[in-house]
């Protein structure tokens, strides 16, 4: 069993691995590549518009339900914010304090700290004011003395949840101050409202988590039946050398343009929910004589809720191809 | 340039595809490799390709042992060789041009010198006028041809072909053969594994035969049997 002879010859270096051209050329042509398959992903993807829409739809209303939750929540927030810095503390001043205790009394509440203003109201205006609101005009006329007692309204520097344990602090001290009757302040609903919202932060949390695994597992869907599609040429452009990342790349397109575009949807959704809730919400403050206002997501939130979608479209188009990947190796 | 040490591939289920193959193709050498269908032949070429890890033994590709070669660096390998497959796996959502182009495009070449050389690839299988074309309105014979073209359009070491003139009428496949020898006149190792014992008998080229995963017999058979 002889060999050919003719074997043994040289073969001329001419082997083309692509290493001949400058860097700059490979950019060039790396940066071309990025742009065909950008294109080609946006025209397979409207190539078939419907299947397009669908997955995007189930995306939008995923990524919308949460960023809806979390709207509310805030604006709820923006309420308890409100109402803490619109709250007063009610300081009585005990009924046997002359004058000259009374004016003692406004310098050292002025003093304290966290205190922005004091506004004194003495017992004959606390009288008026009651007789004009209350309607009980008439009947108070038959007192024979002022029931009511001298007060001095003081505005406390609240700021966020630190405020309310700050002001906690200031009333003690002013409990105990001298010629003072009694303090009176209605903090308490502020504190459970903010406990509540906090339970609602961390319930939006595990409902955005919940529905952020289901945009990943929808993407990867998709993916996966675009990759079925596509297996063949995976095939050939995996045997030609096609490096992992070029195979993964159109598909990586496809799944970030998937998940921005269901973002950008979701934002759509969430502005038409804030104007049409937001013509009922300003009926409502406007009987409590409030300037409440709903607050959408402003141009920061959605540009914050297309990155997620983007992201994590990306990320589920990644695991898809990986799987695949993984699956065709050499064994 | 090709070297198969001792290589034995067993796949899941304990069937053993080869067995102790031992061969060695040096640069610019033809050979084609035969044997009835599931001799081995398909598994060998995969080996090559790296489609397929062997179970045993050493495969050196110029000197360098494939065992060794980690994921991230087949594709590197495999733009060093050049494969025809039997069904000619050409895409049928691109051109005749976008086909032979891939293997380039793949590797980053700037598009003028891929216009260049696609053209040259094409012009080299006689299919220059049909670039534009859609290889679904080609024939099996000039589909096939744009197959050997882009299996060369990045001048490989190695050429792979398996079963390239399988659906070929004879005169269709001297002329695939006569491509393969032109590629081996300029110095390309071509390894071609075919059923067609009557058209290699006349080609005066090493003939491997392969049975039941061995290499049964290996040299020159000058003419007819």
């Amino acid at each position: 069993m002889a060999t050919t002879e003719k074997s043994n010859r040289e073969a001329p270096q001419r082997g083309a691995t692509g290493q001949k051209f400058r860097l700059s050329d490979r950019w060039r042509g790396y940066r071309a590549h990025h742009r065909a398959t950008l294109s080609s992903s946006v025209r397979k993807m409207l190539s078939e518009p419907v299947q397009t829409l669908m997955t995007a739809l189930v995306i939008a209303i995923a990524l919308a339900l949460p960023s809806a939750m979390l709207l509310a929540l805030s604006n709820v927030q923006t309420i308890g914010g409100d109402l803490e810095s619109s709250s007063q503390i009610t300081v009585f001043v005990a009924k046997s304090a002359n004058s000259a205790a009374v004016d003692g009394l406004a310098l050292q509440l002025e003093d304290l700290e966290g205190v922005i203003s004091v506004t004194y109201v003495s017992a004959e205006q606390a009288l008026e004011e009651f007789k004009a609101l209350s309607g009980f005009g008439t009947a108070l006329q038959y007192l024979d003395e002022n029931p009511l007692p001298a007060v001095f309204l003081v505005q406390p520097l609240l700021s966020g949840e630190a405020g309310v344990s700050q002001a906690g602090k200031l009333i003690a001290s002013i409990d105990e101050l001298e010629s003072v009757e009694d303090v009176q302040v209605d903090m308490l609903w502020i504190q459970r409202l903010n406990a509540i919202t906090q339970i609602g932060e961390k319930l939006v949390l595990a409902i955005s988590l919940a529905l952020g695994i289901g945009v990943l597992l929808i993407v990867g869907n998709t993916i996966r039946l675009a990759i079925q599609g596509r297996q063949e040429e995976i095939i050939v452009v995996k045997l030609v050398g096609g490096t992992d990342a070029y195979v993964r790349r159109p598909f990586l397109y496809t799944g970030t343009l998937l998940g921005l575009f269901g973002a950008i949807i979701a934002s759509l959704i969430l502005i038409a929910c804030v104007i049409w809730v937001g013509r009922s919400v300003e009926v409502l403050a406007s009987l409590y004589q409030s300037q409440f206002e709903l607050v959408g997501p402003g141009l920061s939130g959605i540009l914050a809720l297309c990155a997620i979608g983007a992201m994590t479209g990306l990320i589920g188009a990644w695991v898809a191809v990986m799987q695949y990947l993984r699956k065709i190796e050499p064994k | 340039m090709i070297r198969f040490d001792n290589l034995s591939k067993r796949y899941p289920g304990g069937l053993e595809a080869l067995s102790n193959v031992n061969f060695e193709l040096n640069a610019g050498e033809m050979a084609f490799l035969t044997g009835p269908s599931g001799a081995g032949k398909s598994t060998l070429l995969k080996l090559l390709m790296l489609m397929e890890r062997p179970t045993s033994g050493t495969l050196l590709i110029n000197g360098k042992n494939l065992n060794r070669l980690s994921r991230s660096a087949i594709p590197t390998y495999r733009r060093q060789i050049g494969v025809v497959f039997q069904n000619h796996q050409l895409l049928t959502d691109r051109t005749v041009f976008d086909n032979v182009a891939l293997p380039l495009q793949i590797s980053g070449y700037p598009a003028s010198e891929t216009g260049r050389r696609v053209r040259a690839a094409l012009d080299g299988v006689g299919l220059l006028d049909k670039e534009t074309h859609n290889p679904l309105t080609l024939s099996g014979g000039e589909q096939q041809r744009v197959g050997v073209a882009r299996a060369v359009v990045h001048k490989p070491k190695i050429l792979i072909a398996d079963e390239p003139t399988g659906n070929l009428d004879p005169k269709l496949s001297a002329e695939i053969m006569a491509m393969f020898r032109r590629f081996q006149g300029v110095g390309v190792t071509v390894l071609i594994a075919t059923h067609d014992i009557n058209l290699i008998n006349t080609m005066d080229e090493r003939i491997m035969h392969i049975e039941n995963g061995m290499i049964t017999d290996d040299g020159v058979h000058h003419g007819h049997y």
